[in-house]
């Protein structure tokens, strides 16, 4: 295949210092050749001019550099979140914005369900709504003898009606962490894996999301192509060989529309076995399918409580987090993955994790110098300035939660980091400033991937209020680009590849129905995404 | 009722060593449930059958990864019907969180809550600005808190003596050496409340720390009434399990009661309505009489 395709734009934004702007990008065998003028057409005999995308705006093709290929899954069972969501299989999920519009569709959905089947719903986020919180009561309503489940968007907490409750055996007298009671008895509202795996089991639940699967795979990437992402992550999978198989399988299909990045999970084994699969993998991949990357998670969550903050803590006097590894073994942990090879993502939301991964990282590089080991701090929600520079000093990269402001900022605000410090998380302009490579993501399904969004959030730090948060961190847009391409692109080894619009990388573009230079900032989320190109070939939005 | 006994302690403190011995020298059938089954390194003698999950010894025992849901682990290893699961809590678990399950777990009845330490560096791992909080919350409602390395500690055995006096001063403290060495230190029956005393090294040697006694009254409670005493217990109670009338239903309520958290939960035929009462030497039984005498319809 040697015939040489020259896609025609309104504008190509190649990323490419050498050449930033163009009109046309010529293609030929997957790869760029090239881009600039009319001239390009010139330049190589026979190439045929495509002029489909004459009209409209061809950037770099997206790279989602934390997200999660369970996106493709739970779309399974409805979704009950309060923001509209674009759906995989096309169109779009509406929010529900009050209590009572949450009720009315579960008691439609119920109306749905053969007799035997539980209720079970996701995405479900009281923060939003006034009034009373959710109750058993109300599920009681729909049902009072099919097990309901309602999950948090945080996922961290679970609303559950009476049967539930009684087949778990939780009741009045059940005097345990995690089950919330008012004068009434319980609630319904569980919190914390204990009582939530509990329930979910008792309810005919368990095990619905155990396993990703082929369509669930291909859903993924559909509703990534959708987004205008042409390399997305998958960035904590139990990578056994079968897992290996089906995603080698699914991904070199020629249709499947995107290239994947799959990171090993840490926590799915043993230190011992997951270094040496770490090790068995590398050098596997394929052109659509990438390994090299080994994930590790040091904390929870900042809306759930669970990340570990530094002093002060949590605003609202909540005990700090916890650990899912101790510092203290973490160095012997980033030690023995990167002796292996392997490219270490660390999840750090608050800053005392980030603090313990930056410590962990620096020992390690003192007796095992790897200068281009790229160790990326994922989320890194809290880190300032001083950290950014021993980030920065030590060749670490930040993926940072840009859509937590829009989503979360709020609360941040009033209850976890407070309001002095809320407006200063993820600071992606500090961190670019002190020499940090900067990406920003979703973490799909935890936030909708979009990165159209999360350069919005980037670029106009707005929270669901409306009110500026930190507008001295906002990004130019050439910078939220950035952060959207060439940027996760370098934290997942993948910048000689991918994240620019330049001689000798893959034709992966994202083609825009308006220009992102162009339009009012705030209104960057509202762009559309026309079509997506992988290797050349063209994948319709 | 399978008997659950919750092992915790932080990173280091032995856990695992411990859990080895008690495998490789049980005389009873016992199934282990443990977070990261690499880390189990049961002598391979003993090893009847391995999988990815999943180790059975020749003694009939059995080593288990709980994977992502706990209860659905236990549910597993009850099949096999154990006469005791031991659960070894990850290095930065809260054990606490995990033990309260077994108060409404059919089946499950919780034994004293172990929490292991290194004598040796407690006192320095207790005041660490990153993780004393999360050493600190392990100790804090153990029953038995296990000092290992005591052969080593030095200076630093007095401080962790303190350390757990300061957070847990109703912990029975056994100080137990290098549990890797021979001659097993630390015997299941030392992990007890109740003990034979005869396989049991540590009791031997000093009094029994626990007190126990039996409420015996058939007639019921009168719910609210207990809901109220169970809710306002001394901290010298430790554990209440047994089986007890209530004023508003018929039938026989199993109650279990661990360190400020209860649950009763309805019972089959009850073979007799008694309440069994553990606590510390410090438990004032007859201002407990009192107080349960009070709550009756
Ligand atoms: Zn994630």
């Amino acid at each position: 295949m040697t015939a040489v395709r020259v896609f025609k734009a309104r504008r190509v934004v190649t990323m490419d210092p050498a050449l930033p702007e163009a009109t046309h990008v010529a293609v030929r065998e997957g790869r760029i050749l090239g881009a600039g003028g009319a001239e390009l057409l010139g330049f190589y005999p026979g190439a045929a001019e495509d002029g489909r995308f004459a009209d409209r705006v061809i950037v770099p093709g997206f790279v989602e550099g934390h997200c999660h290929a369970v996106e493709g899954m739970v779309w399974r069972l409805p979704y009950l979140g309060y923001f509209d969501r674009a759906m995989p299989a096309g169109g779009t999920a509406p929010g529900a914005r009050t209590l009572a519009e949450a009720l009315a569709r579960l008691r439609s959905l119920e109306a749905a369900l053969a007799p035997d089947q539980p209720l079970l719903v996701w995405g479900f986020d009281p923060i939003y709504y006034e009034g009373p919180r959710l109750h058993r009561r109300d599920l009681d309503a729909i049902s009072p003898s099919r097990p309901i489940v309602v999950s948090h968007a945080s996922g961290h907490i679970i609303n559950v009606n009476s049967v539930v409750l009684e087949r778990a055996g939780f009741s009045a007298d059940s005097n345990l962490d995690g089950l919330v009671r008012d004068a009434d008895g319980l609630t319904g509202e569980l919190m914390g894996p204990p009582a939530m795996q509990r329930a979910t089991r008792v309810a005919g639940g368990g095990g619905l999301m155990s396993r990703l699967d082929e369509e669930g795979l291909r859903a993924f990437a559909r509703q990534a192509s959708r987004v205008g992402i042409t390399t997305a992550t998958d960035l904590q999978r139990k990578l056994d060989a079968e897992m290996v198989a089906m995603m080698r399988r699914v991904t070199g299909a020629a249709d499947f529309p995107v290239r994947l990045v799959a990171a090993l999970g840490a926590r799915e084994y043993s230190l011992a076995d997951g270094v040496a699969r770490a090790g068995e993998l590398l050098g596997t991949g394929t052109g659509k399918l990438h390994f090299g990357i080994v994930k590790l998670t040091l904390d929870g969550s900042i809306q759930g409580f669970t990340g570990r903050l530094r002093w002060p803590g949590y605003h609202n006097g909540a005990a700090n987090g916890m650990w899912y590894i101790a510092p203290s073994e973490l160095e012997g942990i980033v030690e023995a993955y990167l002796r292996a090879g392997a490219q270490i993502h660390i999840h750090t939301n608050g800053d005392e994790a980030s603090e313990a991964a930056i410590g962990a990282l620096e020992n390690v590089l003192a007796r095992c110098p790897r200068p281009e080991h790229r160790t990326t701090l994922q989320h890194c929600q809290m880190a300032d300035a001083a950290q950014f520079r021993r980030m920065a000093a030590l060749g670490m990269a930040a993926n940072l939660f840009v859509n937590h402001i829009y989503y979360w900022g709020e609360q941040h605000a009033a209850l976890t980091a407070g309001p002095a410090r809320a407006p200063r998380m993820n600071a992606t302009a500090t961190a670019r400033r002190e020499g940090v490579p900067v990406a920003i993501h979703s973490d799909a399904p935890v936030t909708p991937l979009g990165p159209l969004f999360s350069m919005w959030c980037a670029v106009n730090r707005l929270t669901s209020r409306g009110r500026v948060f930190g507008a001295g961190e906002r990004l130019s847009v050439a910078a939220a680009l950035h952060a959207v391409t060439l940027g996760p692109a370098w934290t997942l080894r993948l910048d000689h590849a991918v994240g620019s619009i330049a001689p000798g990388k893959f034709a992966d573009f994202t083609v825009l129905e308006e220009d992102p230079f162009l339009v009012p900032p705030e209104r960057l989320r509202e762009i559309a995404v026309h079509a997506t190109v992988l290797a050349g070939e063209v994948f319709h939005a | 009722m399978i008997r659950l006994l919750v092992i915790g302690g932080f990173l280091g403190a032995g856990k695992t060593t411990l859990v080895n011995r008690l495998l490789a020298h049980a005389d009873r059938k016992i199934a282990v449930l443990v977070n990261d089954f690499g880390a189990v390194a049961v002598d391979a003698a003993l090893i009847a059958a391995a999988d990815a999950t999943s180790i059975t010894l020749a003694n009939g025992c059995v080593c288990c990864s709980i994977g992502d849901d706990f209860g659905a682990a236990l549910e597993r290893v009850a099949a096999g019907k154990p006469e005791l699961v031991i659960v070894e809590a990850s290095g930065v678990a809260d054990p606490w969180r995990i033990a309260q399950l077994a108060l409404i777990e059919p089946g499950f009845e919780l034994g004293p809550l172990v929490v292991l330490a290194d004598a040796a560096d407690l006192p320095r791992l207790q005041a660490d600005r990153a993780v004393g909080d999360v050493v600190r919350g392990q100790l804090s409602y153990a029953d038995i808190v296990v000092l290992t390395k005591t052969d080593i500690a030095g200076a630093a055995l007095a401080g962790s003596r303190a350390a757990v006096a300061a957070i847990r001063p109703q912990a029975h403290v056994i100080e137990a050496g290098n549990l890797a060495a021979s001659g097993g230190d630390v015997a299941l029956a030392d992990l007890d409340f109740a003990v034979p005393r005869a396989r049991a090294r540590f009791m031997a040697e000093a009094a029994h720390p626990f007190r126990t006694w039996t409420w015996r009254d058939a007639r019921p409670f009168d719910r609210g009434a207990l809901r109220g005493l169970l809710g306002s217990l001394p901290a010298s109670v430790l554990r209440i399990k047994g089986f007890c009338g209530l004023d508003d239903d018929e039938g026989d309520w199993l109650l279990q009661y661990a360190a400020e958290r209860w649950a009763f939960t309805r019972a089959g035929d009850a073979p007799e309505r008694a309440l069994v009462v553990i606590g510390t030497e410090a438990m004032d039984q007859p201002a407990l009489e009192a107080d349960f005498a009070a709550a009756l319809r």
